[in-house]
């Protein structure tokens, strides 16, 4: 029997795939929906695609794109710093929960307040994945992790940080501001464009934040894993454009 | 309702202000003693708020000991307040409150002479002097042009005190040369120079041919931190 | 590139200024600073200037960002730098790190502040660790130690030129009495002193169509084998003592027969000029030796010096508790010369501290 060729977006780098994701991360998919983005608008030559530390590194070859690593929450400024000196260059940063929420909050919030001319794509799947399933801010209420043995108790660690709530309370009219799922890829392919569309036409700041899946730290099955993002986490990360220039929000 | 001694007979009120650098605290010291000398009580007052702790502070009590009445922050007032950062001695604000001339040196800033907003009764006195102290040889006010747009952006100026000079490297030619670009500029705007100060290691040497009076300048601020 | 001085000229200004000017001169392109003690009248200067000159600046969030936003910066070809001091050199080094790895051609001016922690605002030589081997790497860095206003105008162009040609983060290293003290030196442009300016480059951000005339660029600072990163050190450490001679600088007065030899960096090294000089004119056979980078470590004419003057004694000169007497012993081990110390942590030191000091040495 003949294999199938996938087809692939034209701006993915073939020689670094198949990619280093485990099976059923979310990762690919948000990479997948990002490529396409970028062949349709016909960005490629002038993306700058920078990684986080975390298994969003995974990431720092996938694009046939210029691209760069940095720390562990510093892609932002590594962005800001790119994007100020060369405002012709589209740049993305690419994150986790816990490189945005944690210990980049303070490149983010401020980012985002000074309408910085960057695009960032955070990816939410609960927990630090790279180091070992730790709690992360987007830990949920109960949820296990490796330190939160007995799930993660609110009064001792608060609650999960919402983050496209508050960078939408933060920002300008000019900002975008969304969250998207892989569980609804059309979606989250129209906030992708969205949100590199505000960067290109000069307007601001733009955030989506991806709802994914980790069941390698969830100790998860198919069944499960995909429960768990529809059913526990949308319901407290709800889905939808928090701002947008474009007209009105997509709940 | 607070009295200000304002419009007291011969009372003197001068603030100096300028650029960075440009020699405002050793200029007012030096005013403060001349005016000191011919018997006047003198109260000397410190209004840099970008460096408060680091300016007077250091020689603070020398010149007090020189018969002035010093308002700035001493030793102890600094103490846990290690940042320089924007004070306002207390003391500095009700200034215009002491008997006889008081001399106020403003720190440097965007703000120009409205430093002056932060002294009660200052805007309304009739007796406040406002002197622009100008040295060429410092780049944001060397050219002609530099020197207008400077004076332009402090606000209110009544008189400019030609301050050139290169530090140790200072010669005649130096002090000639910057000094005169002043005063065209100082015509210009229609701003009278009050006079020029000079290192006093140039007392009796050859005169200047420049039409303006000459007080000669012992440093002091050398002996402060910065 | 405008010229940004119409013409050679002596100028009366402050450290701080002297770095804003030289690095206007150099035709640095774009600025990232945080406000810190004694270091602000960089971006104050730089701020009220960089319009005039078609110049960009952003005051960053933390020094963390501040540091990142120039890597970034000058990834993308242009010249960038920043300006810090005590705690933000401690922030800072997370990004240096990172210019180490990728080899990122990124300029820092330090000027040094008193210490641990937020110490005082004034002055110290107490980043001398932490500005040539902070960070966990192998301190491929150049670091300059000026010591006078002339100095820093001259070095703040020369370490853009020495950060783009050998891409290693290079650093100014000043403190807080050169960067507010007033003293006259002279500003010119590189071109009318024969100096030619290293023309920048983008490592991302390239021209041309990806899959058509070029392939995408990579940038990688992390490895997942143990035996890649070593042969990136290794790499890196070769090339870094390769370059090491044609970097190193140094000053030396007076060691061709010296008894003792006074050895500082910085500021302290114009007391230990006069004091040398005093000490001389009193008939005491002192020498002068100062290294102006203090990595690369110019060890090789410090050791020639000591063996040429005979000298039986180095005494070593810092406004810090041994970080230039670490330095310096790691760099001459093997050396048998006794060394004294003056320490004066956090405080300035002149030449009567210097010349009771080698007169109670001797």
């Amino acid at each position: 029997m003949g294999m199938i060729a996938p087809v692939t977006p034209k701006s993915w780098y073939l020689p670094s795939k198949p990619h280093k994701f485990c099976p059923g991360c979310g990762h690919g998919i948000v990479l997948k929906a990002l490529g396409e983005t970028i062949d349709e608008l016909e960005i490629q030559d002038k993306v700058v695609f920078g990684c986080d530390i975390g298994c969003s590194l995974l990431a720092w070859n996938f694009f046939a794109c210029d691209s760069t690593q940095t720390h562990h929450g510093r892609t932002t400024p590594v962005m800001v710093g790119i994007k100020r000196s060369r405002p012709e260059l589209v740049t993305i940063g690419y994150m986790g929960d816990g490189g945005g929420y944690s210990i980049g909050s303070q490149h983010l919030l401020n980012a985002a307040v000074r309408n910085e001319k960057v695009s960032l794509i955070l990816v939410n799947n609960t927990n630090y994945g790279m180091t070992g399933g730790q709690m992360a801010p987007t830990t949920l209420p109960g949820q296990k992790t490796e330190t939160s043995p007995f799930g993660r108790d609110p009064e001792l660690t608060g609650y999960p940080t919402k983050g496209p709530e508050f960078l939408a309370e933060l920002t300008s009219d000019k900002a975008y501001v969304a969250r998207a799922t892989v569980a609804k890829y059309k979606q989250l392919k129209r906030f992708l464009r969205n949100a590199l569309r505000n960067q290109m036409e000069g307007n601001g700041f733009s955030f989506v934040e991806v709802l994914s899946t980790c069941p390698t730290n969830w100790r998860t099955n198919a069944q499960q894993t995909w429960n768990f993002l529809e059913e526990e986490m949308e319901p407290y990360f709800p889905v939808g454009e928090l701002k947008s220039p474009f007209g009105k929000g997509d709940k | 309702m607070v009295v200000f001694l304002n419009n007291e007979p011969d009372r003197i009120v001068e603030a100096f202000v300028g650029e960075y650098a440009s020699g405002k605290s050793e200029i007012a010291i030096n005013r403060a003693l001349e005016l000191k000398d011919q018997g006047r009580k003198v109260t000397l007052v410190d209004l840099d708020t970008v460096e408060p702790f680091y300016t007077l502070r250091p020689i603070k009590k020398a010149l007090e000991e020189e018969g002035l009445n010093i308002i700035a922050f001493s030793r102890s007032d600094s103490f846990g307040l290690g940042e320089t950062g924007a004070m306002l001695n207390p003391r500095a604000r009700w200034a215009l409150l002491n008997e006889g001339d008081i001399i106020l040196d403003i720190g440097y800033g965007v703000f120009g002479a409205q430093m002056l907003n932060l002294v009660e009764g200052a805007n309304e006195s009739t007796d406040l002097q406002i002197i622009a102290v100008v040295n060429y040889s410092r780049p944001m006010t060397g050219t002609r042009q530099r020197i207008k747009e400077y004076v332009e952006k402090l606000g209110r100026v009544d008189a400019i005190v030609a301050n050139t000079h290169l530090g140790n490297e200072t010669t005649w030619s130096v002090i000639k040369e910057g000094n005169d670009e002043i005063c065209r500029v100082a015509r210009e705007m229609k701003i009278p120079v009050a006079y020029m100060t000079v290192d006093e290691q140039f007392r009796d040497r050859e005169e200047m041919d420049l039409d303006m009076p000459i007080k000669y300048l012992k440093r002091y601020m050398p002996s402060a931190i910065w | 590139m405008a010229r940004i001085m119409e013409e050679t000229r002596k100028a009366f200004i402050t450290g701080n200024e002297a770095v804003t000017w030289g690095a206007l001169a150099a035709g640095a392109e774009i600025m990232f600073g945080y406000p810190i003690t004694p270091q602000n009248e960089v971006m104050h200067y730089w701020t009220r200037l960089a319009p005039q000159y078609g110049k960009g600046f952003l005051q960053t969030e933390d020094e963390l960002s501040a540091g990142f936003t120039v890597c970034g910066s000058v990834q993308s070809g242009k010249k960038a730098f920043t300006a810090t001091a005590g705690p933000g050199n401690v922030l800072m080094q997370e990004p240096f790190g990172m210019a180490e790895a990728m080899r990122l051609p990124l300029f820092a001016v330090i000027q040094q502040r008193g210490g641990p922690s937020s110490g005082t605002v004034v002055y110290s030589q107490q980043e001398v660790t932490l500005t040539t081997f902070g960070g966990n790497g192998e301190g491929h860095r150049i670091v300059y130690s000026t010591a006078s206003h002339q100095e820093i105008y001259d070095y703040t162009i020369k370490g853009f030129n020495t950060a783009w040609k050998y891409r290693f983060p290079t650093f100014l290293l000043g403190d807080g009495y050169q960067a507010k003290m007033r003293e006259p030196l002279e500003m010119y442009n590189p071109e009318d002193r024969g100096i030619e300016m290293i023309d920048t480059y983008p490592l991302i951000g390239l021209p041309g169509h990806i899959g058509e005339n070029r392939e995408p660029q990579h940038l990688c600072n992390i490895y997942s084998l143990e035996e890649e990163l070593y042969e990136v050190v290794m790499r890196v450490s070769a090339e870094y003592e390769a370059i090491s001679p044609e970097l190193v600088e140094y000053e030396e007065k007076e060691c061709e027969d010296a008894d003792i030899i006074v050895l500082s960096h910085g500021v302290v090294s114009r007391a230990a000029d006069d004091a040398v000089k005093e000490l001389r004119a009193q008939g005491i056979k002192a020498g002068y030796f100062r290294p102006i980078t203090l990595r690369p470590y110019p060890q090789k004419q410090l050791r020639e010096a000591i063996a040429k003057s005979g000298a039986k004694k180095l005494l070593i000169a810092e406004s810090a508790y041994g970080q230039l007497d670490r330095l310096t012993k790691q760099e001459i081990y093997g050396e048998t010369i006794k060394i004294e110390n003056l320490f004066m942590p956090g405080v300035g030191i002149i030449d009567y501290d210097i010349i009771s000091k080698v007169k109670s040495s001797l």
